[in-house]
C-alpha cells in the first residue's frame, strides 16, 4: 500500500514538472520589439 | 459597465505619485497579482466595495509618464486604454497626480482625457500642501480640466470615500477633450486622419499611428491604413513634438490661476538631503554603509528564524517517522516531502527581511537616488542603475533578486541582469564553501590580523561579482535585442515609509516565492528522494550482501547500518547516475561519490554537504560537522594514494560551485520571469561550461 502511495506521489511530482515546463500555453499577443516574447 | 454591479476602474499615474498606496487603501488585501498575457509585467487587480450594491474592479497599471510608451510596462497602459476587446477595458480611469509635481503629471491626464474616456483626477499627498506652501482652487481646476477632482492623501486615508463616490457616479463625468489641440497642430492632416478612422476618437487614431505597436484589435484594412500613415515618420515626430509643447501650454494656462506655490512658506529639506545622498563621494559612502547594514541584518537576523524553521522541520520528520507505520511512503514523507517543504520555508526569513529593506528604501524615496547614483557605472557594463539592488540581493538568494529586477524597464538591461545574478555568491553556496575551505586552506593568520580562510571566502565573493560584471559586458556586446535605453528617473519626495505598503509588498513577494518556486523544489525533492531510495537488484539485496561481507569484522549495529546505507546509495539509481558521469567529472578530479553530490545538489547547492555526509557515512547535523570534515579529509583517492580532497580537487570544486547553475529554483524563476525556456537553458549550459572548464584548468594547474 505504501509503495502505491509513493508511486502516486512520484507520478504527481513528475506530472507537475512536465506540465509546468512543457505544456504551458503561451500567448503571443501584446508583444513589441522591447519584449522577447 | 460589463457586469451591472461592477465598475471597471484603471488606476493610472506617473511613477512615484502614490498610486500603489491608493490602490492598497481602496482594495486592502482583496488583491490578485498576475501577469499580462504572454509577458511578465505584473498585473495587480483588486476589488473595492463602493456601496451595498456596487463594487469596483480596480487595475493598478504600471507607472508611466505618458501614453507614448518607451518600455514594455508603459505599452500595457496604452493597450489597456485603446483595445476595446481587452477584458480590462476600463469604464472609468482614475489618474493619480502628486501635489508637488502636478504640472508634469498632468501631461498624462490631458492625453487620457482626449481619448474621451470618463476620467477622475486624484491629486495625491495633499497633506503636504501647507508645508510646501501650496494652494489649489479645486472648483476652478475642475472647470478648466472638465473633470471631477478628488483631493487625497492615500497614506493618511484622506479622500478615499470621496473617490469611491466619484467612481460610483462615473456616468455623470464630462468626456469632452480639454481643448482641440489637433487643429492647432495641423488641421488638414488631422481632418484626413479623422476621415480615415471614423469609428475611433481622433486622439485614439493619432495614438494608433504614432506607436510602433502592432495593435491586434485592428482589422486588416485598418492595419494597412496605420502603416500608410506611419510611412511619413518625420512628420509624425514633428507633430508629436508640437503636441507636447501645446499640452504644456494648456497645463500652464490652467494652473496659472488655480494652483499657487508660496516658496517663502516652504521648507527645503529635500534639496539638502539630495545634495548629500547623490554626492559623488558621500553618496557612494552612504550607500555602502546602508548595504553593509542590510546584509548584516539579512545574515544576522535571519539566522534565528532559519534555525527555528530548520529545527522544527527536523523534529517534524522524526515525529512523522514515529507516528506513521514504517514503510516507503512514510520514508518519502519524512525524508523527501518534509525536508523538501523545509527547504522552501527556510528561505522565508531572508526573503522577508530583504524585501522589507527594499520596500523601506523605495518607500522613503532613497532608492531613486541610488539608481541615479549607480546608473552611470552600471551602464558601462550593459546594465542600468536599477540593476544594483538585484545584484546585491543575489548574495542572499538569487530567486528574490531576480524577482527584484522587474522594475528595470529596458528589456535588454533586465535580461542581462537576470542572466548574471546567479554568479553572485548566494547563501546556499556558504556551507559548500565553508567545508571545502576548511579542508584545503590552512587556518592561519595573514599580516597578524587577517585569517587566510576568511580571506579565501571574501575572494570567492569577489570572484562571483567579477564573473557577473564580465558576463554582463559579454552579453551586452552579443545580445541582439532592440530597445531604447532611456534613463528617466523621478526624484520623489522623501517620505516616512507606510507600514501597510511594506507589509503588502513583503507578503506578496514571499507568497510568490513559496507558491512559485516552492512547488517546483518540492516536486524535484520527491524525484531525487525516489532516485536515491530505489535501485536495481543490487540495491534491493544490499542488507544481505553487506551483512555477509562484514560478518567477521565484529561491527556494531550502528556501524553496520551505515555500511548498508552507503552500499544502497552506491547502488541506487542516483548512484548509477553518479558512476555514469564519472568519466566526465574525472578530469575535474572528482570520483563517483562527488558525482552523486553534484547530481543531488543540482536542485539546490546546499544539498552537496548533506549528500557527501550520507555518502561518507556520517551525520550531517552541525554538531557533527567536524566528523564530516574528518571523514572527507581522510578519504583517499585509490588512483593516486593521496587525499581525495586535496588542494587541486578542493579549488576545482570551489570554482565549480562558484560558476555552475546548481539551483533549480533559480532556473524556474528565470523561466517565469523571461517567459521562455531559452534563457534558463542558456544560463544552465553557459554557466555549466564555464564551471566545467575552469574546474578542469584549476585541477590541472594545481595538480
Amino acid at each position: 500500500m505504501q509503495d502505491i502511495l509513493v508511486y502516486i506521489a512520484l507520478g504527481l511530482a513528475i506530472g507537475f514538472l512536465v506540465k509546468k515546463y512543457f505544456f504551458k500555453s503561451k500567448k503571443k499577443g501584446n508583444c513589441n520589439t522591447d519584449c522577447d516574447c | 459597465m460589463s457586469d451591472d454591479k461592477v465598475v471597471k476602474v484603471a488606476l493610472i499615474g506617473n511613477p512615484n505619485t502614490g498610486k500603489t498606496s491608493l490602490f492598497n487603501q481602496l482594495t486592502g488585501l482583496k488583491q490578485k497579482v498576475g501577469n499580462y498575457p504572454g509577458i511578465t509585467v505584473e498585473k495587480k487587480i483588486g476589488i473595492c466595495k463602493l456601496n451595498d450594491t456596487f463594487k469596483a474592479e480596480i487595475t493598478d497599471l504600471p507607472g508611466t509618464y505618458s501614453i507614448n510608451p518607451t518600455s514594455l510596462d508603459e505599452t500595457l497602459v496604452l493597450d489597456t486604454l485603446l483595445n476595446e476587446k481587452n477584458d480590462s477595458l476600463p469604464d472609468v480611469v482614475v489618474v493619480v497626480v502628486e501635489i508637488e509635481n502636478i504640472k508634469r503629471n498632468l501631461l498624462l491626464f490631458t492625453q487620457i482625457k482626449d481619448l474621451k474616456i470618463p476620467t477622475i483626477l486624484v491629486i495625491n499627498m495633499v497633506d503636504q500642501m501647507k508645508r510646501k506652501g501650496i494652494e489649489i482652487d479645486v472648483k476652478l481646476l475642475e472647470e478648466s480640466l472638465n473633470t471631477k477632482i478628488v483631493l487625497a492623501s492615500a497614506r493618511k486615508k484622506i479622500g478615499i470615500e470621496e473617490l469611491k463616490a466619484a467612481i460610483l457616479d462615473y456616468k455623470k463625468l464630462d468626456t469632452n477633450p480639454i481643448s482641440n489641440i489637433t487643429d492647432r497642430i495641423d488641421k488638414e492632416y488631422f481632418t484626413k486622419l479623422k476621415n480615415e478612422f471614423p469609428e475611433f476618437s481622433l486622439y485614439k487614431s493619432w495614438l494608433l499611428i504614432t506607436q510602433n505597436n502592432e495593435f491586434d484589435f485592428l482589422n486588416n484594412q485598418q492595419k494597412e491604413l496605420v502603416l500608410k500613415f506611419r510611412e511619413d515618420l518625420s512628420c509624425i515626430k514633428k507633430y508629436q513634438h508640437k503636441e507636447t509643447i501645446l499640452r504644456y501650454q494648456i497645463i500652464n494656462n490652467v494652473l496659472k490661476d488655480s494652483f499657487k506655490v508660496d516658496k517663502s512658506k516652504a521648507s527645503d529639506l529635500r534639496g539638502i538631503l539630495d545634495r548629500v545622498l547623490t554626492h559623488k563621494i558621500f553618496g557612494y559612502v552612504i550607500f555602502a554603509l546602508i548595504l553593509l547594514f542590510i546584509f548584516q541584518g539579512i545574515f544576522d537576523w535571519a539566522t534565528y528564524p532559519m534555525d527555528l524553521i530548520d529545527g522544527a522541520f527536523a523534529s517534524l520528520s522524526s515525529w512523522v517517522k514515529t507516528v506513521l507505520p514504517p514503510g516507503t511512503f512514510t520514508n518519502l514523507i519524512a525524508e523527501g516531502v518534509i525536508p523538501g517543504i523545509g527547504g522552501v520555508v527556510i528561505f522565508i526569513p531572508q526573503i522577508a527581511i530583504l524585501f522589507t529593506f527594499i520596500a523601506i528604501l523605495e518607500e522613503t524615496g532613497y532608492m531613486s537616488r541610488v539608481v541615479f547614483l549607480m546608473d552611470k557605472i552600471m551602464r558601462k557594463f550593459g546594465m542600468s542603475g536599477k540593476s544594483v539592488i538585484p545584484l546585491i540581493s543575489g548574495t542572499a538568494c538569487a530567486i528574490p533578486a531576480i524577482m527584484a529586477s522587474r522594475n528595470i524597464g529596458n528589456w535588454k538591461e533586465r535580461l542581462i541582469t537576470i542572466l548574471v545574478i546567479p554568479f553572485t555568491t548566494c547563501s546556499a553556496r556558504l556551507p559548500v564553501y565553508a567545508i571545502l575551505i576548511a579542508l584545503i586552506i590552512p587556518d592561519q593568520e595573514v599580516l597578524g590580523i587577517l585569517n587566510l580562510q576568511g580571506l579565501t571566502m571574501m575572494a570567492l565573493y569577489l570572484l562571483g561579482f567579477t564573473a557577473a560584471i564580465l558576463s554582463a559586458v559579454l552579453l551586452n556586446s552579443t545580445l541582439k535585442i532592440k530597445g531604447k535605453s532611456l534613463f528617466v528617473i523621478e526624484m520623489p519626495n522623501y517620505k516616512i515609509p507606510s507600514i501597510k505598503n511594506i507589509f503588502y509588498e513583503v507578503v506578496e513577494k514571499t507568497k510568490a516565492f513559496i507558491f512559485g518556486a516552492g512547488k517546483i523544489i518540492l516536486a524535484i525533492s520527491i524525484v531525487l528522494w525516489f532516485l536515491a531510495s530505489n535501485g536495481p537488484s543490487t540495491f534491493k539485496n544490499a542488507e544481505q550482501f553487506v551483512t555477509s561481507k562484514e560478518e567477521n569484522k565484529d561491527l556494531s549495529e550502528s556501524a553496520l547500518h551505515k555500511k548498508v546505507a552507503a552500499y544502497k546509495l552506491e547502488n541506487s539509481y542516483i548512484g548509477y547516475m553518479g558512476k555514469s558521469i564519472e568519466p566526465a567529472i574525472k578530469p575535474m578530479g572528482y570520483d563517483w561519490k562527488i558525482g552523486i553530490a553534484l547530481i543531488s545538489s543540482f536542485a539546490a547547492r546546499e544539498v552537496f554537504v548533506g549528500a557527501l555526509a550520507t555518502i561518507y557515512n556520517v551525520d550531517s547535523d552541525s554538531e557533527n560537522s567536524g566528523t564530516i570534515k574528518q571523514r572527507m579529509a581522510a578519504e583517499i583517492n585509490p588512483d593516486t594514494g593521496k587525499k581525495r580532497f586535496d588542494f587541486p580537487t578542493g579549488v576545482s570544486l570551489l570554482l565549480f560551485y562558484a560558476f555552475a547553475m546548481q539551483c533549480v529554483g533559480t532556473l524556474a524563476i528565470v523561466k517565469r520571469e523571461t517567459n521562455s525556456w531559452k534563457w534558463p537553458i542558456f544560463q544552465l549550459v553557459g554557466m555549466g561550461l564555464l564551471a566545467y572548464i575552469s574546474a578542469i584548468i584549476a585541477f590541472n594547474i594545481f595538480s
